[in-house]
């Protein structure tokens, strides 16, 4: 994948420009609301990367980002549009936490079967959509939509209604959460005292093997191309239907894994509605890294240091943590901008006026 | 178990609960047809139910709050349009970036301007008032289901119709729909293809961000976080489901919302809330495999 000068430099542009922008509206944002925005920046700094706590913190939430960035950087790449990623994880993460809870196991089995079991009912969550695209063509993106939803609302219930209701009558309407996963499903942290686990080296593995499988394999190119020119890459022989049902189960089996993952790892139960944003969070991480599952790695990074960061903001300054989300989507808009087209489009101007004006002279 | 299905309970509730969709759904028919995707409706709904709150809180009138809501609704609009027709944004990433911007400056707005979290309920913000139509007599079932609403619900309806008549009887929705078949053979019959895809994207953004001003109109007297809470989405399904054609949106519509009304009647027998709630997506995805029944012959291409 070697990038070429020119690209480097458009995609240079296109960040240091969306980055500039973002600053100066984050700043405006920022003073607005009666404070200083270098002082806004220092505390989530200071709440990103500060301390080892803080350091923490960061991997801590950019575990799931991972995930879900990898998730949707292997479906858009094919051209599947699986925005159901929530309800992979929620269900995935439901099954982890009564795995973790209800089924004492050995040390070494235990954790390893809550995470793989949690990708398995992911995959098996995204099979609906998927089989619903195959048999009866219907567009899997608002299937996976309207499923997120149900996803939400059946986990819900499962917690609420069979999970907490046999066990703890009284507190029915108080407790929205599982019990607490047993000590031998829990992933051993990574820093002590906080919520900072393995889990993300597993995130790290899963992008590593994907970007291999992108560079190294003839799948991978058959995958990408698919997602490049359908027609091209059926008249060039790849059972695109066999691929868009693997691809689809595969991202659904990573979403479920960051579930596994997030409850294991993290909270060490199942709280309802955990992640309200996770999913699409995933799709703007897959986007500003440009569908690249090395960059998803830095961009997560960067996810996590801004969430970590903005809490830290809250707690010390008079803003919300709302304004550090609302300049995420102010970069995200700006990176979104095709800039290649722009150029372009600006060169053809220039050259037509150009070229006018010799028509003019020669007459 | 007949009185849960056309008991006027529910049906009332479903010609009330259908007009944010409705308004929704219908008014962005015209973006679909012109092939606009966008998933922002999420957005410009709850900036509009925020700013028919706002509106309605500043003036005392509803209508002003009304306004207010499409007005809102107009302005997101044209920055998605910015970014998409100008700038050759990717539309799927601006509608995500703007519904989940708009969940957190709807929220922030909220603390700042009037200090609370989570909900504002107040008697300074005027909803619209209950129409009394004159239905009676043998007639009182009827009246019980359509009569006694606010004026939005009728407007709802009769938005239906209007869209169909614009679609397909004028020479603006003849160009709507050929530029969506061929925006290329469109732009070579002299059609300034850009103006109509303005014109359709901003009746978008107009009729959405109207149906979000039902939400905090319509009796409530409050805004709260996040409120459209997957409405949006609903209306979205039913517009591509309908396929951009007003009257089976509109159909369309309405039984995704009768399913939604059958929560309200379950949920007092005593079914889970949980489990109601998820009727009307579930519709959606019934809705859908009936749909695509006719295709199961095919080969399982994609």
């Amino acid at each position: 994948m070697k990038i070429r000068s020119r690209d480097l430099r458009i995609l240079c542009i296109q960040y240091a420009q969306a980055l500039i922008i973002t600053v100066i509206l984050g700043g405006i944002l920022i003073r607005a609301q009666g404070e200083s925005p270098t002082e806004a920046l220092k505390y989530i700094l200071e709440g990103a990367v500060g301390s080892p706590t803080a350091i923490a913190n960061t991997l801590r939430w950019a575990t799931p980002c991972m995930f879900t960035g990898a998730a949707v950087t292997l479906a858009f790449k094919s051209g599947i549009m699986n925005c159901g990623i929530q309800g992979q994880v929620y269900t995935g993460a439901l099954i982890a936490a009564i795995i973790g809870y209800a089924l004492p196991m050995p040390k070494f089995l235990h954790m390893p079967i809550c995470i793989l079991a949690a990708g398995i009912v992911g995959m098996l969550y995204a099979l609906i959509p998927a089989l619903m695209k195959l048999y009866l063509k219907v567009d899997e993106l608002i299937t996976t939509l309207m499923l997120c939803f149900v996803a939400t609302y059946l986990t819900e219930y499962i917690v609420i209604w069979m999970i907490i209701g046999e066990k703890v009558d009284a507190t029915r309407s108080m407790a929205n959460t599982s019990p607490n996963i047993l000590e031998t499903a829990e992933i051993p942290k990574l820093i002590q005292g906080t919520s900072t686990s393995y889990g993300l080296f597993l995130g790290v593995a899963v992008l590593i093997i994907i970007s291999l499988v992108y560079r190294h394999t003839v799948i991978g190119y058959e995958m990408k191309q698919m997602g490049e020119n359908l027609s091209f890459s059926r008249a060039g022989g790849v059972n695109t239907s066999k691929m868009f049902l693997g691809v689809f189960l595969i991202s659904g089996f990573i979403a479920g894994l960051c579930g596994g993952v997030e409850v294991t790892g993290s909270y060490g139960r199942f709280n309802i509605n955990f992640s309200g944003n996770i999913g699409w969070d995933g799709i703007m991480i897959a986007r500003i890294a440009g569908n690249n599952p090395l960059s998803v790695i830095a961009v997560s990074l960067i996810w996590g240091a801004l969430k970590a960061g903005s809490m830290q903001m809250e707690r010390m300054t008079s803003l919300n943590r709302l304004s550090v989300n609302i300049i995420q989507m102010l970069f995200v808009l700006f990176v979104a901008i095709d800039y290649e087209k722009l150029i372009a489009e600006f060169n053809r101007r220039k050259a037509t006026a150009k070229f006018k004006r010799q028509e003019e002279m020669k007459c | 178990m007949l009185r849960i299905f056309f008991g006027t309970l529910t049906l009332a509730a479903t010609v009330r609960l259908a007009t944010p969709i409705l308004i929704a759904s219908v008014g962005s028919c015209f973006s679909h047809k012109i092939g606009t995707f966008n998933i922002a409706y999420e957005c410009f709904m709850l900036f509009g139910a925020f700013f028919a709150a706002y509106g309605s809180w500043l003036t005392g009138s509803p209508a002003v709050g009304a306004l207010c809501a499409t007005l809102s609704g107009v302005v997101l609009a044209a920055v998605f349009g910015i970014f998409v027709f100008h700038l050759n944004a990717n539309p799927m990433i601006v509608s995500i970036a703007l519904n989940l911007g708009a969940w957190a400056v709807t929220t922030l707005l909220l603390t700042v301007i009037w200090g609370v979290r989570g909900t504002f309920i107040s008697p300074d913000i005027i909803s619209f008032k209950p129409l009394k139509l004159p239905i009676q007599g043998g007639l009182a079932y009827l009246g019980e289901i359509f009569g006694n609403h606010i004026i939005l619900v009728y407007i709802a309806y009769v938005m239906v119709f209007v869209a169909a008549v614009l679609m397909y009887r004028t020479s603006f929705g003849l160009r709507i729909r050929g530029i969506g078949i061929n925006s290329i053979a469109a732009e070579t019959a002299g059609i300034n293809v850009l103006r109509y895809k303005w014109a359709a994207l901003i009746i978008m953004g107009a009729s959405v961000g109207f149906s979000g001003a039902y939400l905090s109109l319509s009796g409530l007297n409050s805004f709260s976080e996040n409120m459209t809470a997957g409405r949006g989405f609903i209306a979205f399904a039913s517009t591509l489901v309908g396929d951009g054609n007003p009257l089976i949106c509109g159909a369309i519509a309405v039984i995704f919302v009768y399913a939604d009304a059958l929560t309200l009647t379950l949920t007092s027998l005593g079914y889970p809330t949980q489990l109601t709630k998820m009727l009307p997506y579930l519709a959606v995805l019934l809705v859908l495999m009936v749909g695509g029944i006719r295709n199961i012959k095919n080969q399982s291409t994609i």
